[in-house]
């Protein structure tokens, strides 16, 4: 995307994610929740429906299980899957196939064929290794064809076109209404699950992966993991609905599970507003309500279906978040700020498992096909130092702290962490292994806030500073925000922050993580002056604290007041390296600044 | 041998067809990187307006293909102010949702218009086809096979050698770049859906005597043909080219040795194959983000 | 004035002068209500079309004659998208009114599968044409069909092209769907009772593009005779266009789509010299013609067999209920299955237990695009 947008879906205030860490008010929303279960599927059970208002409760109960799943696999984690018709098949057949030709029980059949979703789907996440965006949407489509070729051919197993008759469900929920009852209550119970879900440790990093898929491993997240996780949940969520559907319906067949049948999942999961399970509930009720009512418009055939292809780009168009988002963001405006917390005194204790040297490079190569945009390079960085990696313009500074931190893999040559060799492990690992950085071009996940960020910093696998409960998290991360001088803001969205106080964010994120060693990749760019010299107190700060920093900058005064010690590149090679006056003063480094008299 | 031949023929011609739409996805991606999930519908309106002009008002067939493709420009100018110019800073998941919805609203709104019958829409020529020994070659997809290569030379001059064609692909690029350049961007994007827009017609009207004009030609269509454009490598004419023959003779054949119903999983298959070990396509090349 | 606006319509449509209905009298805003579960939308959308002007010309028919029970009867359709979720939901929001006395279902049996246990919840008899064999084996009292099913096609398929045409090597050529993989298990079953064994089975999936393989496969296998179940009108036309284009010549006796209206105008001269099955054909009696005459009148269209059904179910059940004197399902249930040598334009009716009414087809043949009828076939039930 040239556009500088990040792998994932956009949204302007992910709606549902907001409530985050509010931790004390939770009681009274959670017995909310379990109040309005209750009624629903009271009302359910009792309520003398008839057979057309059942069929349609039913399928959207169902449905609506099944774009939970969407809801976390696009809403959370930002990824595109075309094929959640083909999941909902899976659970469909599984009961199908399982209570009509082998009459096995019910719930075995529900349970294996979620389980078998859930293997499918995370194989579809394991291709999310290698793809992204388009790709991803085309492998997702070209399962979902495979899936239906095979429903419809595979004659002697799945009855083929002719589709499963007879599907049996638990001669308890033998009557329509009992069922319908035991679907909403499913669906209550998934539903709370998924609104959960965004509060947890896995509901943060699915976020954090599509705001910012390269903050978010450097932040020490298991991006592709993570990935895998999300298509797993919403293929199980899928076989789950599918289940449901086939017990309700007792009759099922290839063409409701088809691509088409998938688009309408999808456009379901958008309409209601994809980050949140109650847009869910919304888009699936009115998608399948819509076509009812447009029942009159059948006098000319496929208006209403024109009118269903408007709607859908209209939504795009103007109502990105869907309805419920447009919705929550009106209640939003009108709820009042939760009042500012206590910060503590952030403590930074890098562990001290390695000798003297934190860092250590040797012969570190990077080349680009025929470019050697890093050649050879050795840097050691001595605990508790600032260290400044200098250079000019394409030098190969940045390369090296993206080689440094996993994002590029080396050509050559070893790094050394603490001791550790860290020279072929993956991003996330290298973040557990102590290594926090900052971004030239900041990278915060931001449709979360100040808080939300520093706090996944924080939850960092290695930082023995915190024990996970969310409290010990939260107090971490508003120490880390008040160190930085943001205390009182912790609240706010991302997007509300100037330039220099996303750097301070992005800053606080590393802190709060306790690394061993932090990467800073030109923090001074794009401040102005009295920013700069908050950034030099701030240094000053950390420094102080004995944390290890190495700094790229361009900006020579705060280089040569903040760094002990300095290593100067120039066309991919170290031509310079030692205590800051001497190298500043080197002819090779005054010359591969100035230019060279030849 | 003489079948082998035959399925060859059929397959050149299918994947021909495949090809001419992969170029109208390609053309789009390279300005907008955006994924066109309406473009097959531009084949089928295409298709009806030929039916409207040619069979309906009896207009000489000439004409009626020129002013279809000029209703196909119009239709390319409205699809990009309605669909994707409004959405043209967002992400491409966005984009990709409003053109599924545009290709749900033009196939319905053709429908409602003009009703479910599938309609019959002479060839160019009179004969059906040559035999030539053993094989029979049908006229049509002669002609489309034709007409695929001249658009596939057009294309690469176009955009290899006039200034035009160059401005298209700066902004493609970067869009801020070719701004400052004095490139008018919006003007180049719209040029691209307009262009793209007739491409597709032109596959629609081609394929219309073979396959009929139906509601649903253009959705079977545009999914190979997308799929020939990611193993082609995204963005890469000669690679939709070959891929749109490849996946076509590959149908053809494994349709013929291995079997017919599984027919439309071959290029499925070939697809999630290629995305497993070379996502960057035939001739594509991994872009890396940067940090 | 005691039309209502549908059927005034209706009337105006149907070309029939006003005075005659507006002669009889009927009870003021009292009809007998018949639901219809139709594809107003989606791919068989056009067949939609058919069935439900054939009803309305039953329906006019019906009225013009006194109604049923001394009551206009009225239909109420509902869109089943061509898919069969909505089939199942078209018809549970007919069945929730309970004034409707009796449906008609679908011509597709896939979803009246899908319909069957919602069918069977209501109680209530269903007018169908799906032709799949099995459902009126499912022990399901309130179908009733009204097409010959698929067995039926079968027999006379194979009886028509091994007995009377004298040919012994069959490539059978289907669609992988319900109604073509069950059609295709039928004839082979039908043409071993004959002792014979086909030398090609080959499906093929809906809206294929090509059809040289299947072509290619049908010369290499040395047939000398086509016996085909294909679904769609334009799927049928490719084959067949294709199937001329490489010199193949052979004998071809098709299921009912070879014969309808839109496939004989999509293929042209390559279906010329076809024989299909129909149960409908404009020929095969003195009824068929005059409603082809009405139908053509009406609609300026050639009638086919999407029509000619429904306009037969709605007239039978008419009787029915005019037989039992009540709108009662078990009565009319009892009433239809009763029918016995009733002449309706698709043929004569015998109900028997299951719900069958028709056990025969009529063999026609494409002579230069016009469909002629060859011979009636009929078998004891």
């Amino acid at each position: 995307m040239s556009t500088g947008g990040q792998n994932g879906i956009e949204a302007k205030s992910a709606p549902g994610d907001a409530a985050t860490l509010r931790a004390p008010s939770f009681p009274v929303s959670h017995l909310g929740f379990l109040a309005l279960s209750i009624v629903a599927v009271f009302l359910a059970a009792t309520m003398p429906f008839d057979g057309y208002v059942l069929n349609i409760l039913m399928q959207a109960a169902t449905y609506a299980i099944a774009v939970f799943g969407l809801s976390v696999v696009l809403g959370l984690c930002g990824q595109i899957n075309l094929a959640q018709a083909a999941f909902f098949g899976f659970g469909a057949y599984a009961v199908g196939i399982g209570t009509a030709d082998y009459h096995v029980s019910f719930w075995l059949c529900l349970a294996l064929g979620m389980v078998v979703a859930l293997g499918a789907g995370a194989m579809l996440g394991l291709t999310t290794l290698k793809l992204g965006g388009h790709y991803l949407a085309m492998v997702t489509i070209s399962f979902q064809q495979i899936v239906t070729l095979v429903m419809t051919n595979a004659i002697s197993f799945t009855h083929g076109p002719d589709g499963v008759s007879h599907i049996e469900r638990p001669s308890i929920l033998s009557s329509q209404q009992a069922y319908l009852a035991f679907c909403v209550a499913a669906l209550a119970f998934v539903g709370y699950l998924v609104w959960q879900l965004p509060q947890s440790r896995l509901g943060r990093a699915m976020r954090a992966v599509r705001d910012n898929e390269l903050a978010a491993g450097v932040a020490g997240i298991d991006v592709y993991r993570t990935k895998v996780y999300a298509f797993a949940i919403c293929a199980l969520l899928g076989a789950l609905g599918g289940g449901l559907f086939a017990g309700g319906f007792a009759y099922i067949s290839p063409d409701q599970f088809s691509f088409a049948e998938s688009i309408i999942f999808l456009t379901m999961a958008l309409l209601g507003g994809i980050a949140s399970p109650i847009g869910s509930v919304i888009g699936t009720g009115f998608l399948i309500l819509i076509p009812e009512w447009l029942r009159f418009l059948k006098s000319i055939p496929g208006l209403y279906l024109a009118l269903y292809g408007l709607a859908v780009i209209l939504i795009v168009l103007f109502m990105p978040d869907g309805i419920w988002g447009f919705i929550s963001s009106i209640i939003d405006r009108f709820r009042a700020k939760p009042a500012p917390q206590a910060a503590g005194d952030l403590v930074l204790q890098p562990g001290q498992r390695g000798g003297e040297t934190v860092l250590e490079v040797n012969g570190l190569a990077k080349h680009f096909g025929g470019l050697k945009a890093v050649d050879g390079v050795d840097i050691a960085v001595r605990r508790a130092s600032v260290h400044a990696l200098i250079g000019p313009n394409g030098s190969g500074k940045t390369t090296i702290l993206n080689v440094l931190s996993g994002i590029y893999g080396a050509t050559a040559g070893t790094i050394r962490l603490d001791g550790a060799d860290i020279t072929r492990a993956p991003t996330h690992i290298r973040s557990i292994a102590g290594l926090g950085r900052t971004f030239q071009n900041i990278r915060l996940f931001r449709t979360m806030t100040a808080l939300e960020n520093v706090v996944i910093g924080a939850e960092r696998r290695g930082n023995e500073l915190v024990d996970g409960s969310a409290q010990a998290l939260e107090k971490r991360a508003l120490a880390a925000l008040a160190f930085v001088g943001l205390k009182g803001r912790e609240q706010e969205l991302i997007t509300s922050f100037s330039y220099g106080h996303q750097r301070l964010i992005e800053i606080a994120r590393a802190l709060a993580a306790n690394p061993v060693l932090l990467l800073l990749d030109e923090p001074a760019a794009g401040l102005n002056s009295s920013e700069k010299l908050e950034l030099h107190a701030l240094l000053k700060r950390i420094a102080a604290q004995g944390l290890t920093i190495l700094i790229i900058d361009h900006d020579m005064t705060l280089v040569s007041e903040a760094a002990s010690h300095i290593t100067v590149l120039n066309f991919g090679k170290r031509i310079a390296d030692g205590e800051s006056v001497g190298v500043l003063n080197h002819p090779d480094v005054i010359s591969a600044y100035l230019g060279s008299d030849d | 041998m003489d079948l082998v031949l035959q399925l060859l023929f059929t397959g050149i011609g299918i994947g021909a067809v495949y090809a001419l739409v992969a170029l109208g996805f390609v053309l789009i991606f390279r300005a907008t990187n955006v994924v066109n999930f309406a473009q097959g519908e531009f084949s089928m309106v295409a298709a009806f307006l030929m039916v409207v002009f040619a069979v309906d008002l009896g207009w000489p067939y000439w004409a009626a293909f020129l002013v279809s493709l000029a209703g196909m420009a119009i239709l390319g100018v409205i699809f990009n102010l309605g669909v994707y110019y409004p959405l043209r800073h967002r992400t491409y998941l966005p984009v990709i949702i409003s053109t599924i919805g545009a290709s749900i609203l033009m196939a319905n709104l053709t429908l409602a218009l003009y009703g479910p019958q599938p309609q019959v829409l002479q060839g160019w020529f009179e004969t059906q086809g040559i035999q030539l020994g053993p094989v029979f070659l049908d006229s049509q997809y002669l002609l489309i096979i034709a007409t695929t290569c001249v658009l596939v030379a057009f294309q690469y001059w176009f955009f290899e050698h006039t200034m035009l064609g160059k401005k298209l692909q700066a902004t493609s690029q970067d869009k801020e770049m070719a701004s400052l350049l004095g490139i008018p961007v919006v003007g180049m994007i719209m040029l691209t859906f307009v262009y793209s827009a007739i491409l597709g017609g032109i596959a629609g009207i081609l394929v219309a005597p073979i396959l009929f004009v139906s509601i649903q030609m253009g959705s079977t269509i545009a999914l190979k043909a997308f799929a020939a454009t990611i193993i082609g490598g995204f963005g890469d004419v000669a690679g939709a080219i070959i891929g749109g023959l490849a996946l076509g003779i590959i149908e053809t054949f494994g349709a013929a040795y291995v079997s017919v119903p599984y027919k439309d999983g071959f290029a499925f298959l070939m697809l999630v194959l290629f995305l497993a070990f070379r996502p960057q396509g035939i001739f594509g090349e991994r872009v890396a983000e940067k940090a | 004035m005691t039309l209502t606006r549908r059927q005034f319509g209706a009337g105006i449509a149907a070309g029939v002068a006003l005075e005659t209905i507006s002669t009889r009298s009927f009870a003021q805003g009292a009809t007998i209500k018949i639901g219809m579960v139709v594809p107003v939308t989606g791919p068989a959308a056009e067949s939609g079309k058919y069935a439900l002007n054939g009803a309305k010309l039953a329906q006019d028919a019906v009225n013009k004659a006194g109604g049923v029970l001394g009551k206009p009867i009225e239909l109420v359709v509902e869109d089943d998208l061509t898919t069969n979720p909505g089939a199942v939901l078209a018809f549970s929001k007919l069945a929730a009114q309970q004034d409707i006395v009796a449906f008609l279902g679908s011509i597709r049996s896939t979803q009246v599968h899908a319909m069957a246990p919602d069918i069977l919840k209501t109680a209530k008899p269903v007018m169908f044409g799906g032709t799949d064999v099995a459902l009126t084996k499912l022990g399901n009292p309130w179908l009733f069909r009204f097409r010959p099913n698929d067995s039926y096609s079968a027999k006379v398929i194979s009886a028509y092209g091994a007995e009377t045409l004298g040919k012994k090597k069959w490539a059978i050529i289907h669609s992988t769907d319900a109604f073509g993989s069950g059609g295709a298990k039928a004839l082979t079953a039908s043409l071993e009772a004959l002792k014979i064994t086909p030398v090609l089975d080959q499906g093929y999936p809906n809206q294929s593009q090509d059809f040289t393989p299947v072509v290619l496969a049908i010369k290499q296998s040395g047939a000398d005779i086509i016996g085909s179940y294909f679904t769609f009108e334009n799927d049928i036309a490719i084959f067949a266009r294709q199937l001329r284009q490489l010199g193949v010549n052979i004998a071809w006796v098709g299921s009912p789509s070879i014969t309808v209206a839109t496939a004989v105008k999509l293929a042209g001269p390559a279906l010329y010299g076809t024989y299909g099955v129909a149960d409908f054909a404009e020929e095969s009696s003195p009824e068929a013609k005059a409603y082809s005459k009405l139908y053509r009148d009406t609609y300026k269209v050639n009638p086919d067999n999407y029509s000619s059904w429904t306009y037969d179910a709605i007239t039978v059940l008419s009787m029915a209920m005019n037989t039992a004197k009540s709108t009662e399902p078990e009565k009319i249930r009892q009433a239809i299955i009763a029918t016995k040598n009733h002449k309706g334009v698709e043929g004569t009716y015998n109900f028997d237990a299951n719900g069958d009414g028709l056990h025969g087809y009529n063999i026609v043949r494409n002579e230069n695009g016009n469909i002629v009828f060859d011979k009636h076939i009929d078998f004891e039930s």
